[in-house]
């Protein structure tokens, strides 16, 4: 598992490097940090599937969390990010991202609709583990702030294609399209759970 | 994963090593005018702010966007003057980064200002910066080029990104607004992380 | 020139991108005339005196006195003596301590056989290498156009005066067919005189030269205060015939910068045309950031008041005035 991830990330590195901003120019921090910071969020496959899990979702439920989601979820992503900082230990955060996965995919299956308040609170759940992971990181990049902006750009156009997927919402079948999306986001949920748990991988 | 982040900004460092001998180079290469236009391009502290407020005074439409394109450069310029007269203020740094949270909130809020506030807000901004990249001449550089590149590129870069961000709201569909204020609250995301790192003492790693 | 864009490789169009950047605001500059044109370049010449032995002094003393050049390692350099034994001047070439202040320096050498060459050490372009037979080998001939072409945007970008003549243009003509001729007729007029100067078919001496362009300036200042005024002049009706013939002043201008720093024969033709790229480059930058800028001020309804509109061109004006005053 852990192998996997390491060459997808050395894989996607080599890539970056061909298109990082001309060393030349920017200061070699600045790169390394913004590099790492698209890296970190899109070579974990668990935070990528329940990142798009909240745009489908968002799209799913319409007016008006479709506009409060995208503009909240940043800012409830950051407290989790200041928590991972300042050295607070939450515990089980790979157990709750992949549980977050689960719920979010189940969710979108299902198309449940609650109300505004329990669909943020476990958007926020999410957001917080999410953000924990990455504070963590931040203090020890090359630049800090460029792997924040690295980091959310990355985290920002994973919630756009999920949004993008989830305009599908309009057609009759795109909307089982996003259903499938769902089932499939919890079960990559569920996988992550049990490699989490030590049950397999 | 940590390892692994380090493990690429260790291989990426080697890799970049020749080219980072270059970075400071290029600062002298067309002098100290355009020294001090780049200067603010080499990181995100700078173009970062400057892109979200563009966008804040965008929100408040045209006619209340326009001052800031004379109220930021005129903070730059003295901002970078002053940190002639007095280096050396330890704030502005903690400054910055409480700005762009504060600017990026702003902005996902659609906060709408009076026209007092959006020229104090660029004044304060461009003084911010403009101390904050005057801090970066040394004694050799011109200082008066310097100062007069970095208040140009902020000039031109605001009024670009003022300009487009209005062009954007221009068009039709209320998606448009969002996505504005999206890009706020993501902004005000790394700002509140950077002000939080300002307090957390770099461990041991 | 799209192609050679391209062909320049990935630093070159990074380049690009900032020096359009850079540009945008260039007019803001409170100008410095005295400085902005002469070529702040250091010189050294190298005499070979016997086989791979030379002898090396500043024909251009830097001005910076730190400077240092640094020589290939099998080469002992012991001022003013320079021995490279058998193996002879070849390898890596560059200037310790190029800064603000100085920003070019470049090698001449004259071996005992052969032409003389010149390898130009700029900021950008740190280290150059000195082969024995620069007129057969890839490297060297893209190294001659990395070197002119930089030269070429670095002076365009430094001219002040050049580009107030090019914002003055713009200012003149608004009709966006019109300006293509205009910028158009300037190109080939400033290249048409480059190419005459260089080639040292036809001389001018350089302070009436810098007067008479600052004085173009005053007069494209003049022809934009007489259209707000309802008078259409000269300039205003046949903008590209001015461009022209003041293009043709301009580029004696350039061929200034250009044969200071004596480029030996044989790679002339050669330095002339991407010397001019350069130029062409910085140029079409500074056209396309302004008016970019024209565009976004229109955008957020940032122009200027009908009682100040004409200040650029009384400010355009005054400064060249000004400038025509020093240099005369």
């Amino acid at each position: 598992m852990k192998d996997a991830r390491l060459k997808a990330t050395a894989a996607l590195g080599a890539l970056l490097a061909l298109l990082t901003p001309a060393p030349a120019l920017a200061h070699i921090g600045v790169a390394l940090g913004l590099q790492s910071g698209i890296l970190h969020p899109i070579t974990g496959l668990d935070h990528v599937a329940a990142m798009v899990a909240v745009g489908l979702w968002g799209a799913q439920l319409g007016n008006p969390a479709i506009w409060v989601l995208p503009i909240a979820f940043p800012l409830v992503m950051a407290l989790g990010g200041l928590l991972g900082m300042s050295g607070v230990v939450l515990a089980l955060p790979e157990e709750a991202v992949a549980l977050s996965g689960i719920v979010l995919g189940v969710l979108v299956a299902l198309h449940a609709r609650p109300q505004l308040w329990i669909a943020a609170v476990i958007v926020s759940v999410f957001a917080v583990f999410h953000g924990y992971a990455h504070g963590r990181e931040l203090p020890y990049a090359a630049d800090p702030l460029a792997f924040g902006v690295g980091f959310v750009v990355a985290t920002g156009l994973l919630h756009l294609c999920g949004i993008l997927i989830g305009l599908l919402v309009r057609m009759p079948l795109g909307e089982r399209v996003i259903r499938a999306c769902g089932a499939a986001v919890g079960c990559v949920g569920a996988y992550f759970l049990l490699a989490a748990l030590g049950a397999i991988g | 994963m940590r390892a692994i982040v380090r493990r690429l900004a260790a291989t990426f460092a080697l890799v970049g090593a020749p080219a980072n001998a270059h970075a400071h180079l290029v600062n002298t290469r067309l002098g100290d005018f355009y020294g001090g236009m780049l200067h603010p391009l080499t990181g995100f502290q700078d173009p970062l702010p400057w892109l979200a407020l563009a966008i804040l005074a965008a929100l408040q439409g045209p006619r209340r966007a326009r001052w800031l394109l004379v109220a930021f450069p005129v903070g730059l310029l003295v901002g970078g003057g002053l940190s002639l007269i007095a280096p050396g203020v330890s704030f502005i740094p903690l400054l910055d980064v409480a700005l762009i949270a504060l600017i990026g909130m702003a902005v996902a809020a659609a906060v709408v200002m009076p026209l007092p506030a959006v020229i104090g807000l660029g004044v304060v901004i461009g003084l911010a910066h403009g101390y904050q990249n005057g801090q970066a001449m040394t004694e050799s550089t011109d200082h008066l080029l310097f100062i007069s590149g970095v208040t140009a590129i902020g000039y031109a870069s605001i009024t670009m990104a003022t300009a487009c961000a209005t062009a954007f709201l221009q068009g039709s569909g209320s998606w448009r607004l969002l996505a504005l204020r999206a890009s706020g609250s993501w902004v005000a995301a790394v700002g509140i992380m950077a002000f939080g790192l300002q307090f957390v003492a770099p461990a041991t790693h | 020139m799209i192609g050679f864009l391209q062909g320049l490789g990935g630093g070159r169009r990074r380049f690009m991108l900032f020096a359009m950047a850079a540009l945008s605001a260039a007019f803001l500059v409170p100008a410095r005339p005295t400085s902005a044109h002469e070529a702040s370049m250091a010189v050294m010449v190298l005499r070979e005196v016997g086989p791979g032995r030379y002898l090396g002094q500043w024909s251009m003393p830097p001005i910076d006195e730190r400077l240092r050049p640094i020589f290939p390692e099998h080469c002992a350099w012991d001022p003013p003596e320079l021995d490279c034994g058998e193996r002879g001047f070849v390898g890596t070439l560059s200037f310790m301590g190029l800064g603000s202040k100085q920003s070019v320096a470049m090698f001449r050498v004259f071996p005992l056989e052969g032409p003389a060459q010149a390898y130009t050490v700029s900021a950008a372009n740190p280290i150059v290498t000195a082969a024995r037979d620069p007129g057969r080998d890839i490297g060297a001939w893209l190294n001659l156009a990395d070197t002119y072409v930089n030269l070429g945007i670095d002076h365009i970008l430094r001219g002040i005066d050049h580009l107030l003549f090019v914002l003055g243009l713009i200012w003149l003509v608004r009709d966006r067919w019109m300006l293509v001729r205009t910028i158009t007729a300037f190109t080939v007029a400033h290249s048409l005189s480059l190419a005459a100067a260089t080639f040292g078919w036809v001389g001018v001496p350089e302070r009436p030269l810098n007067a008479t362009i600052a004085l173009s300036i005053v007069f494209v200042g003049v022809e934009i205060v007489k259209l707000q005024r309802g008078q259409v002049g000269l300039a205003a009706r046949y903008p590209w015939v001015v461009a022209f013939a003041f293009g043709l002043l301009h580029g004696l201008g350039f061929a200034t910068a250009l044969t200071t720093l004596g480029i030996p024969q044989t790679t002339l033709p050669f330095a002339l045309l991407f010397f001019n790229i350069g130029v062409e480059i910085g140029q079409l930058a500074f056209v396309f950031v302004v008016l970019a800028l024209i565009w976004a001020h229109h955008r957020v309804e940032a122009t200027l008041p009908r009682w100040g509109a004409v200040l650029p061109a009384y400010a355009i004006g005054s400064i060249a005035a000004f400038w025509f005053l020093v240099r005369v």
